[in-house]
Order: structure tokens, then sequence, then C-alpha cells
């Protein structure tokens, strides 16, 4: 390998940053777990171990004295940002490719840690109101229907980033997103009775619907990635049960709009 | 002649969903457009299946099933990670009007409806899985031909 002699415990930190940046973005345990062992292999490093699992990371090597390095990363999933998994693999292939060397590649992971997600929040946003759109008119709506659930997503979007600023996160505003997207559009029908209602509420909804965390969960169970696989499942299936939990209180909740008994 | 219009507003319309959640999911911009015309035939493949009266389970099945080769392969050919353009491509299949009509019909108090409505979703999701599974099984087994590894294990030390 054709490094110079430094002191071992210096690669610890970009297997660390490496192993946390795709965990913390979306990537699959699995591939956590191979990027840090590549890299460290590049490294040149002996007996590189690593487990991870979606809240944490471990890493471990043996030093040339016979010692065992090891770290323990505690891993809080932010948003998911599928360019920085990307980055990040690219650079432990890479490496692994001798493209690289040991300082420039930890320079780029540093660098890849640093930069801001390549989207904005307000352009997050707006996609997020065209693909509910989008979805609508793929479950068969008009141009009425793709404005209401657009206008609906919207809401729901800002309802988020109002709960979210009052550090409210997670499940409470995949719930209140569901009540929105699929109150708002009931709510239009009632009033003007020009909306397909299923298309539009449906199309509302598909942004809360967790489709990465359920492919993610397919793929490591079917790697015998037990821990994760039942992990990531039971995180989708929380969503889903949250936004369907969500629909069925709108649902319910205009059942009293209209007059009739809720449930 | 509608079936055409029918396919090319399914096409489009699950192109732009695809395209907003590739957005969302902060994608790199280099797959924004291949991930979203997966998408787009995703959902247009599942039409198709539909259309020629094979039921919603083997439609959702064949389109996961074609749809996650496809993208394995492009996520080869673009040396990108795979996860994105599988997850991408798959969010048009996962069944967002059957899980609402589902909570709307138990919402009515139609509870026996509405069950059926959710079955039938569960029904979807397992197959969109099973089309991974067994696409991604395909792929590793038969097209993925991975150059053996050498592994420097106990060679030189820095």
């Amino acid at each position: 390998m054709p490094h110079t002699i430094r002191d071992e415990s210096c690669y610890m930190a970009p297997l660390q940053l490496a192993g946390r940046l795709i965990m913390e973005n979306g990537g699959e345990t699995y591939r956590v777990e191979e990027t840090i062992t590549r890299m460290g292999q590049a490294l040149g490093l002996e007996g590189v171990e690593s487990f991870a699992v979606p809240s944490g990371v471990f890493v471990t090597y043996r030093r040339s004295d016979g010692a065992y390095e090891t770290a323990v990363i505690r891993v809080r999933k932010a948003s998911t940002n599928l360019a920085r998994v990307d980055e990040v693999n690219d650079v432990s292939r890479r490496l692994e490719a001798g493209e690289v060397t040991f300082e420039e590649a930890c320079a780029l992971l540093q660098a890849i840690a640093d930069a801001p997600p390549p989207n904005s929040k307000l352009m997050v946003m707006l996609a997020t109101t065209v693909s509910s759109g989008g979805f609508t008119v793929m479950f068969g709506g008009g141009v009425i229907e793709f404005a209401v659930a657009a206008f609906s997503a919207l809401a729901a979007q800002l309802l988020t980033v109002l709960m979210q600023r009052r550090r409210l996160q997670g499940l409470v505003t995949v719930l209140a997103g569901a009540v929105t997207s699929a109150f708002l559009p009931m709510l239009f029908n009632y009033l003007t009775g020009l909306c397909v209602v299923d298309a539009t509420v449906a199309g509302a909804l598909m942004p809360l619907l967790p489709g990465l965390a359920m492919t993610i969960a397919v793929q490591d169970t079917l790697r015998g990635d037990m821990v994760s696989g039942i992990s990531h499942g039971f995180s989708a299936a929380l969503t889903a049960v949250m936004v369907a939990g969500g629909a069925l209180l709108a649902a319910s909740l205009m059942s009293i709009v209209r007059g009739g008994a809720a449930l | 002649m509608s079936m055409l219009t029918d396919l090319i507003r399914i096409f489009i319309s699950s192109f732009v969903g695809t395209l907003g959640f590739a957005v969302i999911l902060q994608a790199p911009r280099k797959a924004w457009i291949i991930s979203s015309v997966l998408g787009g035939l995703s959902y247009s493949l599942y039409w198709g299946v539909m259309q020629l009266g094979m039921g919603d389970p083997f439609a959702n099945f064949a389109a996961s099933l074609i749809i996650s080769l496809t993208a394995q392969l492009c996520a080869r050919r673009m040396r990108m990670i795979a996860t994105v353009f599988v997850s991408l491509s798959l969010i048009p299949l996962v069944p967002g009007l059957g899980l609402y009509r589902c909570m709307e019909l138990l919402g009515q108090g139609r509870n026996a409806a509405g069950l059926q409505a959710g079955v039938a979703a569960m029904i979807s999701i397992m197959m969109i899985a099973l089309g991974l599974a067994i696409g991604a099984f395909i792929f590793r087994a038969i097209i993925s031909t991975k150059p053996k590894r050498i592994l420097n294990q106990g060679g030189e030390r820095p």
C-alpha cells in the first residue's frame, strides 16, 4: 500500500464519517458495512469489521501492535439525501481503485458532510406539490383534481413546517399531514361537487407514504439483515398506519361536517 | 385511440410524480430524468397488464420485477447506487388509492368493504416487494458478473 507511516488511529475518522453519512441520509445498512470494510481494506488495514443497524454503526480494526481500534457511532436519522449516499459511495470506490489518496478521501468526505442539501426546502415543497398533482392525474384525475391535490399537499407541507418549528417531528407530523391532505379535497368536493375525491386524496397522500423505507426493508431482509429489515419494515408500517389513520380521521371529520354521526 | 391517450396521460403523470420524489429524496441530479422515466414506465406497465385483465396482484408483481431489473441495470451503467433508481421507480406502484379507499370505507362504517380494500392494498404491497426481491435475486445471480475481488487481508501494511 502506498501510504506513508502515520499514527494508525487516524484511519478511524474517515471510516466513521463515511458510515455516519450513509446511515443518516437514507442508505442501507449493508452499504454502510460494505463501504467501511472496503475503505478499510483499501487503506491496508487488517481485521476491519463493521456492524451497522439503523440507529448506530460500529467500526473496528487491528493496529500493527495488535491492539484494536474501535468506534461506536450513534446515528440519528436526518432527512433522506440520496445524492450524499451516492457521493460517499463514489469516494469509497475511488479510494479502492487508487484514484484518490487517503488525505484526498478525507477531504472529500468532509466536503460532502459540510455541503448543504442540493435542493432547498422551498424546492422540496414545490416538488411535493407537483408530485401530488401528478399522482392524482395518474389515478385518473383531471385539471381540477390536480389543482386541489397540489393545494392540499402544499397546505400539509406548510403545516409540517409549522409543526417542526415547534419541535414536533416524526409520526405526529405525518398524521397531521395526512389529515390535511385527505380532508381538504373532501371539503372542496362537499362545497363545490367538482372533483373526484378518491383520486385527489390518494394523490395528495402519496408523498407521505413510505415508499423508500419499504424498498429498503425488502432489500435488507432479502440480504439476511434481519435487524435493519425489521426496523425499516416496522417504520414503514407505522408510517403507513399513520397516513391511513389520518385519512380515516379526515373521513370521520367529513361525516360530522355532513351532519351524520361519525363512525 | 383513447387507450393511447390514456397511456400517454398515465406515463406523463407518473413521470411528473416520480420527478417530484427525486427532488424530495435529494436524488443525484443526473439520475432525475432516468429514474422518472422508469417511474413512468412502472405505472404504465402496471396499467398495461391490468388492461390485459390479469388482475392487480400480477400487474404489480410484473411491473415491479421488470422495473427493478431495469433500474439495477441503469445503476450499474451509470455507476451509481441502485437504491436511487429502484426506490424512485417503484414509488408510483405504492397503492395509495387502495389504502385511501380502505380508510374511506372504514370511516363510513362499511367495515367489510373497507377490510376487503385494505387486504387488496396489502397484497399489492406484498407483490411489489416480491417482484423487487426476485428482481434483485435475478440481477445478482445472472446479470451481475462481478470480477473476483482480491481481498488484501494479511497483505502489506502501511
